[in-house]
């Protein structure tokens, strides 16, 4: 029996992302449409959220007319297609500190923040660098930081050093060290509660962009092909995918990428007025269908 | 915003001139961010004397000496105002933060300072919040082009 629903929500996309941003070394093959998604979870009392998506204000403008984003939708809209609204999350575990994920943080007024401090402290590192090193501050938006101070501040940023179980119940923080960043980490929804459970959903945050950086291009026999883009390790990533299945019971389509645009034809979906899809990973008891 | 072609010559010129200074000064603001983050979160690293601030300071005494000194078109003159006035800013959060490890006198004129480049950023093209070139999931699209400009 499933304890908590689970829903990936569609906020925005790119109708054409080049293939090579997702599949380390696919390059000239092409382009995908990269949808931007959060992961929902709601039950035992609570909701709680996977990454919180970009503040529009922002940047929407800039990626709109820059690097095609479109179709951004915010989270009052997108959590009403699960009967939710943004003040009724009360957990966020942001996977990684990238614009898209932790971009929105002020969006969610109730919501305690879990993200691994050597995330933070290594972003602060890095702008500690000569301009020379900027690369490696690519994506973090400086307002993001401020706004960390003030959750800080209240009590509701939490730096999580590694590993840690029962973040909720059944919902495990797995870090990820210098791989997509230096301090990403997936999450794991052990939905019927149990230590040995047989029904684990993994959430791999950028971990994972594309079914392809768990079997490589042939399904039949398959092998680990790093995401296109990290600010640490390639080995890591890989040893991160075997860490992931293995979590996942061994099962990649319970590894889920919030990238995969195919997501919704592998686990019931809709797509919304927006032209945007909802994925239905699981329903815990008296939860109705948001997508049937 | 106007788009880049439609801008003039003089104003163009100052876009060039100032855009590395509005990139310091950006990271001076993600710098300052950054120890308030350390500090407000309890590291025992957030002291007066983190190396971070000197390399704040540095940076920022060099992006302001350039804006004032930048010479802004007719066009260009609101966002020069932007640009003087998150300098200012910053420059008051940066003294503050060396004075002592309290976050208010810091966060106030640096969230001042913050705006003020977001105003910029706005005015004119050319001037990022975040720079999302080769950053994931946000990737340019190169132009297309001829078939034969792709062979190699």
């Amino acid at each position: 029996m499933n304890r908590y629903s689970i829903w990936a929500m569609e906020f925005a996309e790119v109708p054409d992302y080049h293939l090579s941003g997702l599949i380390y070394g696919a390059h000239n093959q092409g382009y995908r449409r990269l949808p931007y998604c959060y992961v929902v979870i709601k039950g035992q009392g609570r909701v709680a959220m996977i990454d919180v998506g970009y503040n529009h204000k922002a940047y929407g403008e800039v990626l709109a007319n820059t690097y095609g984003v479109r179709n951004w939708r915010p989270p009052r809209e997108v959590l009403a297609e699960c009967g939710l609204a943004p003040e009724d999350v009360s957990t966020v575990f942001i996977t990684h500190a990238h614009f898209d994920h932790m971009g929105n943080l002020e969006d969610f007024p109730n919501a305690t923040f879990y993200i691994q401090e050597r995330e933070l402290s290594k972003w602060v590192w890095a702008m500690s660098l000569e301009r020379r090193f900027r690369w490696l501050m690519l994506g973090i938006d400086p307002a993001d930081l401020l706004r960390a101070v003030d959750l800080a501040r209240q009590g509701r940023l939490v730096c999580v050093n590694g590993d840690r179980e029962d973040a909720l119940p059944g919902i495990d923080l797995r870090a990820a060290f210098d791989t997509h960043t230096w301090a990403s980490m997936y999450v794991t929804v052990r939905n019927d509660l149990a230590a040995n459970s047989g029904n684990t959903w993994v959430f791999a945050g950028d971990l994972i962009y594309a079914a392809e950086n768990l079997r490589g291009a042939d399904a039949d026999d398959p092998f680990y092909v790093p995401v296109g883009l990290a600010t640490g390790s390639q080995v890591n990533l890989i040893m991160t995918a075997e860490d992931m299945i293995k979590a996942a019971q061994g099962d990649p389509n319970r590894v889920i990428a919030v990238h995969e645009d195919r997501l919704g034809s592998m686990f019931p979906s809709r797509t919304t007025s927006a032209n945007l899809k909802i994925t239905e990973l699981a329903l815990a008891e008296g939860e109705p269908s948001r997508v049937g | 915003m106007q788009p880049l072609h439609k801008i003039d010559d003089e104003t163009a010129a100052y876009i060039l001139e100032t855009r590395r200074q509005f990139e310091d000064l950006r990271q001076v603001a993600a710098q300052l961010a950054g120890f308030l983050v350390l500090n407000a979160s309890g590291a025992d690293t957030a002291s007066p004397d983190h190396p971070m601030l000197a390399s704040a300071a540095e940076l920022y005494r060099d992006a302001a000496e350039g804006v004032q000194c930048a010479r802004p078109s007719r066009r260009a003159l609101l966002h020069h105002r932007f640009l003087l006035e998150a300098s200012a800013d910053l420059g008051a959060a940066l003294t503050a933060a060396r004075n002592g490890l309290r976050v208010d006198p810091v966060l106030l004129p640096l969230r001042r300072a913050y705006r003020h480049l977001q105003d910029a950023a706005c005015e004119l093209p050319g001037f990022e919040m975040v720079s999302f070139q080769h950053a994931c999931c946000a990737a340019r699209r190169a132009p297309d082009r001829a078939p034969q400009e792709n062979r190699i």
